[in-house]
């Protein structure tokens, strides 16, 4: 490989941030195998989805299915009910997280946002909180 | 107010004064029964609360560590729920916010998606 070429790989390396270590189980026999059927809008889903290791969402309107039970990617959870997007969090280092709940089984579940997931979506959960029209009484009329 | 509610209220009382817990992060000692009747399982000054019980097998847990507030969730019936992640195992829990807790960290933890927006949100124009 010409030097030019790896100094600049490493640069790129250098440079994105790394991700926080997390103890996801990857199936044998790549990704393809993952790829899924949306159980919200059935779309079509590739298991790839850029800057995550492990696409557990649907990008267009981040539904999920309850297949983990303790570590993401375990496939140990005998439920299969819908989770759906419940609302957004921030971890320290500012990356946004969906919380995920399971509608049979109440179980939550907090996932990174993957590059390609639907923005406005993304978007309109973090601001849902901020809807609430009782908010202004919330804030300047405490009892 | 009739007599029974008068007795009630007062059970309810004694209840309060007995079952109290200390919180893990200010150390605030807290009453577990909120004013309104629901039981409290998170300090009502910083929000924090305890990972008591295990959410996955059920009954208590053993890890005992200090859980964070770090999202409000509203119900379609526009009730906002706390939602803790245990510091230590990563747990998630949701429980109902209580009319006495500390308003302006709620709104902190509401605002805060778009306080550090992962993306450029001027792209949306009016949402
Ligand atoms: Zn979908
Ligand atoms: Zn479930
Ligand atoms: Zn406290
Ligand atoms: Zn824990």
């Amino acid at each position: 490989m010409p030097r030019r070429s790896r100094s600049a790989h490493e640069r790129a390396r250098a440079n994105r941030r790394p991700q926080r270590h997390k103890d996801v189980l990857h199936r044998q026999g790549g990704h393809r195998a993952n790829d899924f059927r949306c159980v919200g809008c059935r779309l079509d889903v590739s298991s790839d989805a850029p800057g995550t290791t492990h696409r557990n969402h649907c990008p267009n309107c981040l539904a999920s299915l309850h297949v983990d039970r303790r570590i993401p990617g375990d496939r140990a959870a005998s439920c299969r009910g819908r989770m759906e997007a419940l609302s957004m969090s921030v971890r320290p280092d500012g990356e946004w997280m969906i919380i995920h709940q399971c509608r049979s089984c109440g179980e939550l579940s907090a996932n990174r946002i993957a590059g390609d997931d639907n923005a406005l979506i993304l978007v309109r959960l973090a601001v849902k909180p901020l809807r609430d029209p009782g908010i202004a009484r919330r804030v300047f009329l405490v009892p | 107010m009739s007599n029974t509610k008068k007795t009630l209220s007062r059970t309810s009382q004694n209840i309060l004064k007995i079952d109290t817990f200390s919180c893990v992060r200010c150390g605030l000692t807290v009453s577990a029964a909120a004013g309104d009747g629901i039981r409290r399982n998170h300090c009502p000054s910083c929000l924090h609360s305890q990972h008591v019980h295990d959410h996955v097998e059920g009954g208590p847990s053993d890890c005992q560590s200090r859980m964070s507030p770090i999202a409000i969730a509203v119900l379609r019936t526009g009730d906002w729920m706390v939602i803790h992640r245990c510091v230590r195992c990563d747990e998630l829990t949701s429980s109902p916010i209580c009319a006495d807790d500390n308003q302006l960290i709620l709104m902190r933890i509401a605002v805060r998606p778009l306080a550090q927006p992962s993306f450029p949100l001027e792209t949306f124009g009016d949402l």
